[in-house]
This record gives C-alpha cells, sequence and structure tokens, in this order.
C-alpha cells in the first residue's frame, strides 16, 4: 500500500468526470430509439376506444328515449330525439377522448426533453 | 378439434368461450358453481400473488429477475396514478393496481393454449367496470356532495344550451360502464376468436390434400398470436388509465 501513492486528487478528480460521461454517453447508446410502430397500435387503440364510443353512446341514447317512450307512452318522440343526443354525446367524448391524449402526449414530450 | 361426419374439421371459433361446470353433472346451479372460468380467474390469482408475494420476498436492494418484474409493475401504475390523479390519487392505487394485474393476468394466462380467458367474457368485465363506476358515483358525492353534479353543468356553454349539454353528459357518464366493458371483453374474444379460425383453417388444408399451403395460416398464426399478447398488456393498462380518468372526474367534477 504505502509504496503506491495512487493518484494525486485533481487526477482522481478529473478521472472520476471522464467515468461520468462514459457512463452518460453509454446509457444514451443503450437507451431504445423512440419507436415508430408503437405509436401506430397506440393509434389504432384510440381509433378503436373513439369508434365503441360512439356506437355505444348512440345505443345507451336510442335505450334511453325508447324507456322514457314506453314510460309516457309517446313512441316515436323521445327515441328520435335521445338517438340524435347520443349521438352528441359520442362526439363529445370522441373529441374529449382526443383532447386528452394530445395533452398526455405533450406532458410525455415535455418529460422527454 | 371436433369433426363432421366425413371426417372433416369443423370451424367452431366460439366453443372455447363456452362457461363449463367442473364438478358436478354439468348443470350450472346458481350461484357458486366452479366453472372453468372461475379456475382460470384462480389461476390468474395465483400466478399474481406468486410474482408480487414471491418475488418479494427477497427484499433485495439489488433486484432478482422476479421481484424487478414486480417492481416494475408496481412504479409503472404507480407513476400513471400520481401522473393523473395527482397527490390525493394514492389512496386509489391499491385498487387499481388490483384492477391492473387481474387484468393482465387474466389475459395472459388466456393466452396459454387450451385455457380459458375469462376477461372474453362481458359478464367479468361487465362487474369490473360497475365496481368502477359505482365507486365514481359513490366517491363522487362523498368529497364534493352536490357539487358532483357539476360535471353535467358545463359552466363554460351559454345558459340556453346547458340543459341539452347535460343530458348529453348524462348519456356520455352511462355510455362509461359499457364501453369501459365491451371494449376489454371485445378486444380479447376477438383476438381468440381469430386465432381459432386459422387453427381450423389449418386443418381444413390439411384434410383436403393441400398440406403445404398450411404454412401461410400457420405464419399468420404466430404473427396474431404475437399481436394478441400486446393487445393482452395494452387492454390491461387501458383499463387501468380509464379507471384513473374517470375516479378523476369524481375528485375533480369542474371540467
Amino acid at each position: 500500500m504505502s509504496n503506491d501513492p495512487g493518484p494525486r486528487p485533481g487526477d482522481r478528480k478529473k478521472r472520476l468526470d471522464d467515468l461520468e460521461q462514459r457512463i452518460a454517453a453509454a446509457r444514451k447508446s443503450g437507451e431504445p430509439a423512440p419507436r415508430e410502430d408503437r405509436d401506430k397500435y397506440a393509434a389504432m387503440s384510440m381509433a378503436w376506444r373513439i369508434t365503441i364510443e360512439l356506437a355505444v353512446s348512440i345505443a345507451v341514447g336510442a335505450t334511453m328515449g325508447w324507456g322514457l317512450d314506453s314510460l309516457i307512452g309517446t313512441l316515436p318522440a323521445f327515441l328520435v330525439v335521445f338517438t340524435l343526443l347520443g349521438f352528441a354525446a359520442g362526439v363529445r367524448m370522441m373529441m374529449r377522448s382526443v383532447q386528452e391524449d394530445q395533452r398526455r402526449r405533450a406532458a410525455r414530450a415535455a418529460n422527454d426533453e | 378439434m371436433a369433426v363432421s361426419e366425413s371426417g372433416a374439421p369443423i370451424i367452431d371459433p366460439m366453443k372455447q368461450f363456452m362457461v363449463k361446470p367442473l364438478f358436478g353433472d354439468g348443470k350450472v346451479e346458481g350461484f357458486l358453481t366452479i366453472t372453468n372460468s372461475t379456475l382460470w380467474m384462480a389461476i390468474a390469482i395465483a400466478a399474481v400473488s406468486l410474482l408480487l408475494i414471491g418475488g418479494m420476498r427477497g427484499r433485495a436492494l439489488v433486484p432478482t429477475r422476479t421481484q424487478s418484474i414486480a417492481e416494475i409493475l408496481y412504479t409503472f401504475i404507480r407513476s400513471m396514478v400520481t401522473d393523473i390523479l395527482g397527490e390525493e390519487g394514492k389512496k386509489f392505487f391499491p385498487y387499481i393496481f388490483t384492477l391492473f394485474v387481474f387484468i393482465l393476468f387474466s389475459n395472459l394466462v388466456g393466452m396459454i393454449p387450451g385455457s380459458f380467458t375469462s376477461t372474453s367474457h362481458i359478464a367479468v368485465t361487465a362487474v369490473l367496470a360497475l365496481a368502477v363506476f359505482l365507486s365514481v358515483i359513490i366517491i363522487g358525492f362523498m368529497k364534493n356532495g352536490a357539487g358532483f353534479l357539476k360535471l353535467f353543468w358545463v359552466d363554460s356553454a351559454p345558459l340556453a344550451l346547458r340543459p341539452i349539454l347535460a343530458l348529453i353528459e348524462l348519456i356520455s357518464f352511462f355510455v362509461r360502464p359499457l364501453s369501459h366493458s365491451i371494449r376489454l371483453a371485445g378486444n380479447m374474444m376477438a383476438g381468440h376468436a381469430v386465432l381459432k379460425v386459422f387453427a381450423g383453417l389449418l386443418g381444413l388444408l390439411v384434410f383436403s390434400g393441400m398440406g403445404p399451403l398450411a404454412v401461410l395460416p400457420m405464419g399468420l398464426m404466430v404473427a396474431i398470436t404475437g399481436l394478441e399478447l400486446l393487445v393482452a398488456c395494452v387492454q390491461a393498462y387501458i383499463f387501468a388509465i380509464l379507471t384513473c380518468i374517470y375516479l378523476n372526474d369524481a375528485l375533480h367534477p369542474g371540467h
């Protein structure tokens, strides 16, 4: 031990900095490149989500209208109105889902910076 | 595989979704019948317990492989919950994590050939979605009282439009449990049915003496199996993230 003085303090600091830089570089090269097919898959599941929501909201609207009609006995009236309202609800949900998705994407992009 | 009288294989893609009692004379009796669906849900829960309890037993500072999988799952859902719900959402983390791992493992054990996918049944996913729906309503009223109804009253719209918008909001609120459950069950069912159809096609090709051509459906089946593994994970994630988004409405009903 005593006959090996080791690197001088300044020297050691430089070597540590060096090592840190090398580790950072290695980390960066090891990171997977952002994958496009995953984005494509996310877009597909988004599309499915919107489709299902739109279809289901028309169905729910129609069912509500039909239920009201059969309670009051005005068969086509509420059915028509509520089916249209259901469609409107579907479109509104679609817009909100897209907004949410965009907000999340923006947040993720900000995180990656 | 079922075979017709002439010996040709019959393609019956929906047969795999039959719920069958495991014991007794094959009748479904009331509430407490142990079926294959029950069995595979129990297997999913056992697998989850094995991974999470068994994996974390060591509590090593440098995790083993099983422990890192458990930790990755935990931190992944944890950061998702705090991202969407904020700090006060931490209370709901156990619920959301339970939902996520249960659906994930039900989907994944369903990928084992010959197994049963319990999440391919609306009956199962609807219970999960209804539980979320009811907890949103209950938590919403408990936290905000009547203020929860502001969810339906859009303040930013002109006054004349608000009643109509309230109706629209009400409909879209009731759409949630439906689309939430249909999406999961539909995705799981569709993928498994497609796999079965291709498998049947393979049998038909071999039966009709065009054996070498059977490579085509075989290759497609391999590809679809890969896709289904992805779908199994992504659908569990989507179910969990939508639960967070719905719970967020219960915590902050204003838009």
